[in-house]
């Protein structure tokens, strides 16, 4: 059997919808479809903006009461710092200090046993090294000393002080004595340049009593033998190396005295000082 | 028109249209969402800053009874007032227990030659003390022998001392010697000790073994804590000042108490 189409030939030419509608139809369908693109997206911007501010809010209430909980512990924070502070500080103090009790025993055992001291002064930061000027012909570098200690103690008092013995100032030892002779003083001389950390040993006089010098002392040695007067300079003091708090709290002790030391410091409560 | 020009005019419609929903709703809200994305890690930043705050303050709240006891040993050796009485006591033992004779103490530099240059240089280093220090400037005087001023010395800056190890140990107060005066004790001078001269080794050179008296000025500078400061800032062993736990104990506002300081260990 054949199918037969039933419709006019001249009611045929319609062909489809779209053709029929010429175009409005892919037109609306297209809009349609951009449209649910459009929805689609910005459903998905609107939830993420929603979740971030979501999360955002959260977030930044976590912290304020973190905050408020460091806030309020904010005491302890600062009494550590205190104590580190104060750690250091005297560390550093305690660093920049000069060795007496060592030098001196080491000029006790260095001194001829034929010379006798008269005076001994030690200081630390001076800069009387280069005033003499009759210690070139004894010491072949006492005027790149003096040059070099007047340098130090200029760099010294360049740098911030922060201490009573600061970092950079130069310690010094002045002897005066009697020597048995100039050959002594002369080995008084090499002998001083063996103690730890003296950097140069400058004689100022040497002059025996009898010939009426006495750069030394106020007065004579016995026998004529000469009087002398000796610098000896030493090294300019070290800036502390810093330490790590932890160390030093770590070891942070007293000794003995403390029971002492209290009971003083206890009858001084209530009293003037 | 042409059913093609109309296909192309309802294209270029629909484009606009779809352009104009994209920039006026959609590109906005996207645009929202990347600036709170970016509000969001600052927010981030935040609680991650103040978490680390936190557990700093939280490790400094454990801590605080060791540097509590740390702060007051430190007390002896830089003590929050001039303590000139503790001081005396330390040097007389001191000075004991190396047979030598306390004989003097000056506030301020006044010795010789070396307290001079000492006390300017204290007076200069006052300006820039650590941590607010004041520094006390002091002439000692002592009386002994070589030996025993030598060993007293070290006695002196032994009171606070770091250890081999690194750490600190105080026993007293922290001195900073900036001369030392060292003559026979009869006047010094060679003609005043004329007798002393004349013995040979007499000073220094012999004097492990020689009582020659000596008298020994000793230009030194102890430190003090600020007044604002105090011994421990206000804190108390129960707390520090300001912290709930000392606000709850009903300590909060209590004065420095150096008294604190005199508690044995």
């Amino acid at each position: 059997m054949k199918a037969v189409n039933l419709i006019p030939p001249e009611q045929r030419s319609g062909g489809s919808v779209g053709a029929r509608s010429e175009g409005a139809v892919f037109a609306v369908l297209g809009l349609l479809a951009g449209l649910a693109v459009l929805t689609l997206l910005y459903g998905v911007a609107h939830h993420q903006l929603s979740s971030r501010r979501a999360e955002a809010a959260t977030l930044s209430a976590r912290a304020q009461q973190v905050q408020e909980q460091a806030a309020a512990l904010a005491p302890y924070t600062s009494f550590v710092a205190l104590r580190e502070q104060r750690l250091q500080a005297i560390a550093q103090l305690i660093g920049s200090r000069f060795d007496w009790a060592g030098s001196l025993g080491e000029l006790s055992r260095v001194l001829p046993s034929d010379v006798a001291l008269s005076t001994l002064a030690g200081t630390v930061g001076s800069t009387t090294a280069g005033t003499s000027s009759s210690s070139s012909s004894f010491s072949s570098s006492a005027r790149a000393a003096a040059t070099s200690s007047s340098a130090s103690s200029a760099a010294a008092a360049a740098t911030p002080i922060s201490s009573a013995t600061p970092p950079g100032a130069a310690p010094s030892f002045t002897l005066s004595g009697c020597a048995a002779s100039q050959a002594v003083v002369a080995q008084t001389l090499v002998r001083l340049r063996l103690i730890s950390g003296v950097s140069d040993v400058t004689l100022q006089s040497s002059t025996e009593s009898g010939s009426g010098g006495g750069g030394g002392g106020s007065g004579s040695c016995p026998g004529g033998d000469p009087v002398f007067t000796v610098q000896a300079s030493f090294q300019p003091l070290p800036t502390p190396l810093a330490t790590s708090t932890e160390k030093l709290e770590s070891t942070v002790a007293t000794s003995a005295g403390q029971g002492a030391y209290s009971a003083v410091a206890s009858t001084t409560a209530g009293g003037g000082r | 028109m042409t059913r093609r020009d109309r296909l192309v005019l309802i294209g270029i419609v629909l484009l606009a249209v779809l352009a104009g929903g994209w920039l006026l709703v959609v590109s906005p809200e996207r645009k929202q969402a990347v600036a709170e994305q970016a509000q969001m890690e600052s927010a981030n930043q935040q609680l991650q800053s103040a978490q680390t705050q936190a557990a700093t303050a939280r490790a400094a709240k454990l801590r605080y009874t060791a540097a509590y006891s740390t702060v007051v040993s430190l007390g002896k050796a830089v003590p929050p007032s001039e303590e000139v009485p503790s001081l005396i006591y330390e040097l007389n033992q001191a000075s004991h227990q190396r047979n030598v004779n306390f004989n003097s103490i000056t506030t301020g530099a006044s010795g010789g030659a070396a307290g001079v240059g000492a006390a300017k240089a204290g007076s200069a280093a006052a300006a820039a003390a650590p941590a607010g220090f004041t520094q006390m400037p002091f002439t000692f005087v002592f009386k002994g022998t070589f030996k025993g001023l030598a060993h007293l010395l070290g006695e002196i800056q032994g009171f606070a001392v770091r250890t081999t190890t690194g750490g600190l140990l105080v026993s007293g107060r922290l001195l900073s010697i900036q001369g030392v005066d060292i003559a026979l004790e009869s006047g010094g001078g060679v003609s005043a000790g004329g007798a002393g001269a004349g013995a040979k080794g007499a000073g220094a050179s012999s004097a492990a073994s020689s009582n020659v008296p000596l008298t020994a000025t000793i230009t030194a500078t102890a430190y003090v804590l600020p007044a604002s400061q105090g011994l421990t800032g206000g804190a108390t062993p129960i707390g520090p000042s300001g912290a709930p736990s000392t606000v709850a104990g009903g300590s909060a506002g209590s004065t420095t108490t150096p008294a604190v300081v005199r508690v044995a260990p």
